[in-house]
């Protein structure tokens, strides 16, 4: 299933966070403090409010939320137009990622009221007031809405996403059905945003190790290319306790892929690849 | 990233190496869960039955031959199951030396405890 | 390669657990593993009724009084709760194992199924203690 608008992801909100401390396990420099309110300009009719996380590693503060009255009659309708309108009227230093604004380059995603999603696909009306806008979870942060990807980065490029063929190269195409074509489908749309990764468990817990849905699901778009010949070199790479079998099917990145992929069905494909060739 | 590591982040993402194993612990605890339906169901609904009755009754029940082995296949079942999801819990929440200590004693706990409930089934299945 | 300075902070780790929402995907993950917990402890009551039981009538007695009492009766529904739910949640995941089921509808569906399967199951057992008990 393809989602179209965010429309369609289900929205019954029972709570907004789990009922912990708000401050539980965090390391004293990730406390988030508060910060400054900036008010609407005079003679707006239609404002929100923007609670915006900052961080400045120019200075020694820590982290803090910033909160923003956005005139909505003077910005568009998806939450980056709301960061850039505060950019270019309100803060210049907000710092944060974009580029095509359509939801296909993958540079905008960040943790708006809690969950992971592109900023300009988001519509302002899908949030509350205040709405919340954070970075994507679970990430070191170089300043404001910007994540370091590295490490995230660098456990796709471990999967090896590359066609990786032993018979010497035709002449021309490798031919390739229309059937074995389909089975891509799902797969090689991923924009390689990481909120899928950003939002799962196991990742916050054992993201050293563990590979986390988006490298997995690059991984099974190349398991699953009929066009590759290193299936059982790729299959040795992933079947590992924590590479793979960190993976306990909790779907939260089924639930907040803003392309409407499903790194959680492609995981399951996979450890169904790694059972079938040891029986 | 830290600063201070000058590993390159690829290195860091590869860690120690593929273990290329892991298939048989995620099979074995797909393999005794669905051992567990017929056996988990079997048990509630007899205790359910069994609920009031005094102990001659129950030694009584657990004496017929469907009782003992149910409860013995029961016991192997739920003891592997338990230590193998067990063992996932501590590796997510557990790093370094706290880990292998927690693993030993837990995967200890459980063979004893299953020893235990089969000794004390087939010695009331058997006993005078 | 940089010049030598004096060591930086670290960078801050955005929230994870602290700020994100939770999902029926997630809570129903979580209390599949918090009931697996309780499960585990509760396999030791069983190894220690059935001690009890082989020790003789006085020792079950006295374990079957545990039972019996108000706390143990809590317990021992919470026990029953916590079967039910990692039951069903067991079979949604072997469901999912097989690589069936995993639509955003069919997640939710299935989620909330758990949930409601759960807490019936639970009620008609104990219905059903109380009736053949008496």
């Amino acid at each position: 299933m393809i989602i179209g608008s965010s429309d369609q992801v289900p929205r019954t909100t029972l709570l907004k966070r789990f009922p912990i401390p708000r401050n539980l396990g965090v390391a004293p420099e990730s406390r988030i403090g508060r910060g400054k309110t900036w008010p609407a300009p005079a003679g707006a009719v239609r404002v929100k409010a923007f609670e915006i996380y900052r961080y400045d590693p120019d200075t020694d503060d820590s982290p803090r939320l910033d909160t923003f009255e956005v005139d909505l009659d003077d910005c568009g309708p998806m939450v980056l137009d709301a960061l850039i309108w505060i950019k270019n009227n309100v803060d210049s230093t907000l710092a944060f990622r974009r580029s095509c604004r359509e939801g296909i380059c993958g540079s905008c995603a960040m943790t708006m009221d809690g969950t992971n999603w592109l900023a300009c696909t988001r519509f302002i009306s899908d949030l509350a007031t205040p709405a919340t806008v954070y970075p994507l979870a679970n990430m070191r942060i170089i300043k404001d809405l910007v994540p370091d990807l590295t490490h995230v980065f660098a456990q796709y490029a471990m999967i090896e996403p590359w066609l990786q063929t032993r018979t010497p190269e035709p002449e021309r195409e490798r031919p390739q059905s229309p059937e074995e074509r389909s089975r891509l489908d799902g797969y090689y749309e991923c924009i390689l945003c990481f909120c899928c990764t950003s939002g799962c468990p196991s990742h916050w817990w054992n993201g050293d190790r563990f590979l986390g849905p988006a490298a997995l699901l690059q991984a099974y778009r190349w398991l699953a290319d009929s066009r590759d010949e290193a299936t059982g070199e790729r299959l040795d790479i992933l079947e590992d306790p924590f590479r793979l079998y960190r993976c306990h099917t909790i779907l939260n990145c089924t639930r907040t892929c803003p392309k409407g992929l499903n790194p959680g069905k492609a995981i399951a494909e996979i450890k169904k690849m790694v059972l079938e060739r040891r029986t | 990233m830290d600063r201070q590591h000058m590993r390159s982040p690829l290195a860091r993402a590869m860690g120690l190496g593929s273990a290329k194993k892991g298939v048989e612990h995620w099979w074995a605890e797909r393999v005794s869960a669905v051992a567990l339906i017929p056996l988990t169901l079997w048990f509630v609904a007899s205790i359910i039955a069994q609920t009031g009755s005094d102990h001659a009754t129950f030694i009584t029940w657990l004496r017929t031959p469907v009782a003992t082995i149910m409860m013995v296949l029961l016991l192997v079942a739920l003891f592997h199951h338990t230590a193998l999801g067990l063992q996932v819990v501590i590796e997510d929440y557990r790093h370094a030396g706290a880990k292998f200590a927690a693993l030993v004693i837990m995967r200890l706990s459980c063979f004893g405890l299953a020893t235990a409930g089969i000794i004390a089934t087939l010695h009331i299945a058997f006993g005078g | 390669m940089m010049p030598t300075s004096p060591a930086k902070r670290p960078r801050p780790l955005s929230p994870n657990i602290q700020n994100y929402r939770p999902q029926l995907t997630s809570v129903l993950s979580i209390a599949n593993r918090i009931s697996g917990v309780l499960l585990s402890l509760a396999a030791v009551v069983l190894v220690i009724w059935l001690l009890a039981a082989a020790a003789g009538p006085e020792a079950y007695a006295v374990v079957q009084g545990a039972f019996a009492s108000w706390l143990g009766q809590v317990v021992l529904f919470g026990c029953t709760f916590a079967f039910f739910l990692h039951l069903c949640g067991g079979i949604r995941h072997l469901v999912w194992d097989m690589g069936y089921g995993y639509e955003l509808g069919s997640i939710y569906a299935s989620g909330w199924t758990v949930v409601a399967g759960s807490v019936v199951l639970t009620v008609l057992a104990w219905i059903a203690s109380l009736v053949l008990g008496g």
